[in-house]
């Protein structure tokens, strides 16, 4: 074989393989490209192929594509696709990812999306620059879900406005504890906020809705003797035994298990999209057709600046990639996702709360009594929007997820530890 | 303490030495028998009693997970971009060690040193810029893009175990088939190739182990569903939401399946081969 | 490189010397036409260059700029590697993790592939069952690896505690991953797990290729084992040696996949290692600079560099290492 002859078959041996592998082209008219988290939740795959055969119906010609992923690897794929001019049209987003905002990626949707369907207050999540970005679906305040039965059998009765205060809380987890049984069920293992919740929620009830926002903003000391007061209320929780031995690496699917199959604890704190995962069937990872489900508020703290506070988070909601081809297509999908009929089927079917406006609907079905209660729990309560996580950025997020999250509920810092390494990545200097 | 025979101090000595054996193979088949015994049990199943044998064989999950949650694509594209990355990495390493183990010539430390040091770059490093350039070149998004991803990234250590053991080839047989009157390329094909064939298994093999397990490139290259690989398909029993260890199980059971085929039928030839070419 | 493979003729140079036998041809067999040595080496250089080093130069590029919004490049000089350097405890955080997870993991690595070696050159019963066996884990991905060692350590159901359990020793159960005690130690065990049968497949190749009379020679001598162990066998493998530590010890700095899969880098930073703290500030932090994060990997990259080329010079005896 000669050199030439050699070196004529090699590349062709690496052309061959090249034109295997090249994607081959498709010949469409227009396709609208969405990525969208929650793979495994079928309810909401459903509601959203559900809004885009509805735009393809309306609009012969026009193919909508959903691309499902898991949330992390969405983003980073989002972090590559974007500046390379290259992501998709539309996209699932969250409110706390702000820098999709500044960095020009989005589309503002204030003339795109007919407004009236959503909430006010959900869409001001979305406002930054007097601009709004994105469009909200899915909302939800924090609450702690309990069993009835089990409360009962201890003999403590939950008081009348379903909130125990600072004493009779820790009352309520050392005497849970003796009986053997894991008070609070709740894990760290694959997200960085929910051990920050019963922390977060007792901060917001001490500091009240303005002081609180100055925290979590980096204006206020964690060393401000009332955060200190709280977490020092806390710790006692904590090494009174409140949380799971597992803590650290239990994962947000199995705190859900934990508390209502196996091995059960007493409370759960937890977004009120718990529902989403609760309400499905028990071989699915559902909770048990009767187990007896309640709700109560997050404990009052004494002298406290606001009790009846609570968080109110924006969840799952959709933005418009700025470099996109097919504006009014994507403001189609968008539209589609946001009427009123939608937003019925949305608490029917996903049973969560939603940002769409949908009238007054009357709970009917087999959660009918999870859903009064739930409104009832939300009488006259003051909210403050967004989780922790969605007001904070860079490394004053990262401690937190590291401090409040995960180390201080986990019993592996003292107060003072936790308020220092928070101020430190937080607070901002003058 | 009577004398021993040296039967019995033989025998003695070789006890712990006998328990370390069984201990250390429980600990490495057993983690893997235990995830073949989950991949055919239910996750409710598991749960109650994680290490009980599976009561019934559910065989039916492994034609769920390659249908419905589509395996049997991210098991296509697997098999494509590896294949065809270990081919060309074989190929064109083969030319190149050969190149540096046989011939002097100018610029020849530098060449070696720059394909070479490729082997020693952390990922990170070259991560971020790479999806910058692989959309220049067209290939974000593609089977190919990372295919070639791939071959660079393994080009480094398939030169370096080839030419160590190239280079020990006696120059006598080279130097022979010059006198023949052979063409160079003639000599790198009739002479050095099948010579070099244990340490060509070795790269071989290594490329193919890794590359079939490859994670990291392709969470960040690929982002259709359609052209996953089957690492980033285990993740997708990973949800946020449930953690679905039976599917897991199965999922990581058709993972594993090819190579432990290839082993298998292999076992010998291979580590043999790898040997080979390693050993210095 | 004195162990050579047993299909090569036996040569009479010494290790590391091309000495001709045919003096008119020397010249002849070792020189080739520029477009031979073009064809032969070219493909393999062209994908270092467009794939590996380009990339190298543009983090280099992205290093000292920051990406603002709209993807504008700006400018910064070396702030970023001030920052990294003065500012970042984290990083430093990462460093040490990464050193210690490095030096003792290839320090286990090397020495159980070698015992494991010895057990089975020893003859052990069933040795070429084991052999397969043993090798296993190799063949894994570390995804699989990551599922199979969080399930192992699981707090309520996982072998380890359950074992502990069963064995009456309930106190010393631990949350393995979740206590920043442990997690290095958890995580680092996994991935030794997975690469012992490697280096033990090659120690074993090594020790099958230990000339016949030396071993001899020593049973003669009447050396007890542990004597012809650490005077005999182990300087005659030090190339071998050599070799896997100098593989192992890059593998494990680099070291991302496991980590990631196991845990994420906590708890409490326990385990976050410079490959996880790029990856963490490139794709999780709320920004779109890559200006940062390639910084970082630029630091990393240049240590590891010196630490190679320092085992290089410590370790190397005429040996080809040539890096």
């Amino acid at each position: 074989m000669t050199n030439c002859r050699a070196r004529v078959l090699t590349v062709a041996l690496v052309l061959g393989i090249g034109a295997a592998l090249a994607p081959t082209a498709r010949a469409e008219d227009v396709t609208l490209q969405v990525w969208s988290h929650e793979a495994d939740e079928p309810a909401k795959v459903a509601f959203r192929e559900m809004a885009a055969r509805a735009v393809e119906k309306a609009h012969p010609g026009v193919h909508v594509k959903i691309t499902w992923y898991e949330k992390n690897p969405m983003y980073a794929a989002l972090k590559t696709a974007l500046p390379a001019g290259q992501g998709p049209d539309v996209f699932y987003l969250e409110p706390d990812q702000t820098d999709y905002i500044t960095s020009g990626y989005l589309l503002p949707l204030d003339d795109l999306v007919k407004w009236d369907n959503i909430y006010d207050w959900a869409r001001a999540v979305w406002i930054h620059d007097g601009k709004t970005w994105g469009v909200p679906q899915e909302a939800y305040t924090n609450e702690i879900y309990y069993n009835k039965d089990e409360l009962k059998k201890l003999g403590v009765m939950l008081p009348a406005n379903a909130q125990f205060g600072e004493a009779d809380f820790l009352a309520l987890i050392k005497k849970v504890r003796a009986e053997g049984i894991t008070p609070v069920s709740q894990g760290v293992g694959d997200r960085p906020y929910p051990g920050a919740y019963i922390v977060g929620e007792s901060l917001l009830h001490k500091l009240g809705l303005e002081d609180y926002g100055k925290l979590l903003k980096g204006q206020l000391s964690y060393k401000d003797p009332r955060v200190i007061a709280v977490l020092t209320w806390v710790k006692e929780l904590v090494d009174a035994g409140a949380y799971p031995k597992n803590f650290m690496t239990l994962k947000l699917g199995e705190s859900h298990y934990y508390f209502y199959q196996k091995p059960g604890a007493l409370m759960f704190p937890v977004g009120s999209w718990f529902t989403g995962r609760a309400f499905v069937p028990v071989d699915k990872g559902g909770m048990p057709e009767n187990f007896p489900l309640g709700l109560m508020l997050f404990p009052a703290i004494d002298n406290a600046a606001c009790n009846e506070c609570k968080t109110l988070g924006v969840g799952a909601s959709f933005v418009v990639n700025a470099a996109t081809k097919h504006k009014d297509i994507a403001a189609e999908f968008l539209n589609a996702m946001s009427t009123p009929e939608m937003g019925k089927r949305w608490i029917e079917t996903i049973y969560l709360q939603t940002a769409i406006k949908t009238g007054d609907v009357q709970f009917t079905g087999p959660y009918a009594a999870y859903f009064t209660e739930l409104l009832e729990r939300q009488k006259g309560e003051k909210y403050f929007i967004g989780m922790p996580v969605d007001n904070l950025e860079g490394r004053c997020k990262d401690a937190f997820a590291q401090v409040m999250n995960a180390g201080f509920p986990g019993g592996l810092l003292t107060v003072d530890k936790a308020a220092a390494m928070m101020d430190e990545a937080c607070l901002k200097k003058n | 303490m009577a004398s021993l025979t040296p039967e019995t101090s033989l025998r003695l000595r070789r006890t712990p030495l006998l328990v370390f054996v069984f201990s250390y193979t429980l600990l490495t088949g057993g983690p893997f028998l235990w995830v073949a015994t989950m991949s055919l049990r239910t996750t409710a199943e598991i749960l109650a009693n994680p290490y009980a044998p599976p009561t019934t064989l559910h065989w039916e999950k492994f034609y769920e997970a390659w249908v419905n949650s589509n395996y049997g694509t991210y098991f296509r594209n697997s098999a494509v971009t590896v294949v065809s990355a270990v081919i060309i990495i074989t190929i064109i390493g083969a030319m190149a060690a050969h190149g540096l183990a046989r011939y002097r010539f100018r610029g020849a430390r530098a060449v070696r040193f720059a394909i070479l040091s490729g082997m020693v770059l952390p990922p990170q490093l070259i991560i971020l810029s790479l999806f910058q350039i692989l959309l220049g070149y067209g290939l974000y998004n593609s089977l190919l893009g990372l295919t070639l991803v791939y071959v660079a990234a393994h080009l480094g250590m398939t030169v370096y175990i080839l030419e160590g053991f190239f280079a020990q080839i006696p120059q006598d047989l080279f130097d022979a088939a010059r006198m023949d009157s052979y063409g160079d390329l003639e000599i790198f094909w009739r002479i050095t190739l099948p010579i070099g064939l244990p340490a060509i298994f070795t790269a071989i093999t290594l490329n193919f182990i890794i590359l079939w397990n490859e994670f990291l490139f392709a969470v960040v290259f690929l982002t259709d569903d359609e052209k996953r690989t089957l690492p980033l398909g285990i993740m997708h029993f990973m949800g946020s939401h449930q953690l679905d260890i039976g599917m897991v199980a199965t999922g990581l059971m058709i993972a594993i399946a090819p190579i432990l085929i290839l082993y298998a039928v292999f076992s010998e030839t291979m580590i043999r081969g790898m040997t080979a070419g390693a050993v210095r | 490189m004195s162990e050579a493979s047993p299909r090569a003729e036996e040569s009479a140079a010494p290790s590391g010397l091309r000495v001709p036998s045919f003096g008119a041809s020397v010249a002849d067999a070792r020189r080739a036409p520029p477009s031979v040595i073009l064809a032969l080496v070219g493909p393999a250089l062209f994908m270092y260059l467009a794939f590996t080093l380009y990339p190298v130069l543009r983090t280099f590029w992205n290093s000292v700029h920051t990406i603002k919004p709209h993807g504008v490049e700006e400018w910064v000089g070396l702030k970023n590697f001030a920052e990294l350097l003065t500012q970042d405890p984290v990083f430093w955080i990462a460093v040490e993790n990464t050193v210690i997870f490095t030096i003792v993991a290839t320090v286990f690595d090397v020495l159980g592939g070698l015992l494991l070696a010895l057990c089975l050159f020893v003859k052990v019963p069933l040795a070429r069952f084991l052999r397969v066996v043993w090798f296993t884990p190799v063949l894994m991905s570390y995804v699989v690896v990551g599922v199979i060692w969080v399930w192992i350590f699981d707090f309520d159901w996982g072998t380890l505690n359950t074992l502990l359990r069963w064995l009456g020793l309930e106190s010393l159960t631990q949350s393995w991953l979740g206590d920043p005690r442990w997690a290095l130690w958890a995580v680092m065990t996994a991935h030794i797990w997975k690469w012992l049968g490697f280096n033990m497949i090659i120690f074993l190749a090594a020790l099958y290729a230990l000339p016949a009379e030396v071993l001899g020679a020593a049973e003669l001598d009447n050396c007890g084992w542990l004597a012809k162990l650490v005077y005999i066998i182990i300087p005659m493998l030090r190339p071998t040696i050599v070799n896997l530590l100098v593989l192992s010890f890059i593998g494990k700095m680099m070291v991302f996949d496991l980590i990631w899969i196991m845990t994420g880098g906590g708890p409490l930073w326990s385990t976050e290692t410079v490959s996880t703290y790029v990856y963490k500030r490139a794709f999780d932090w709320n920004t779109f600079d890559l200006g940062y994060p390639s910084a970082i990997a630029v630091v990393w990259c240049v240590i590891i560099l010196l630490f190679v080329v320092l085992m290089n010079r410590l370790l190397r005896q005429r040996d080809r290492l040539e890096f």
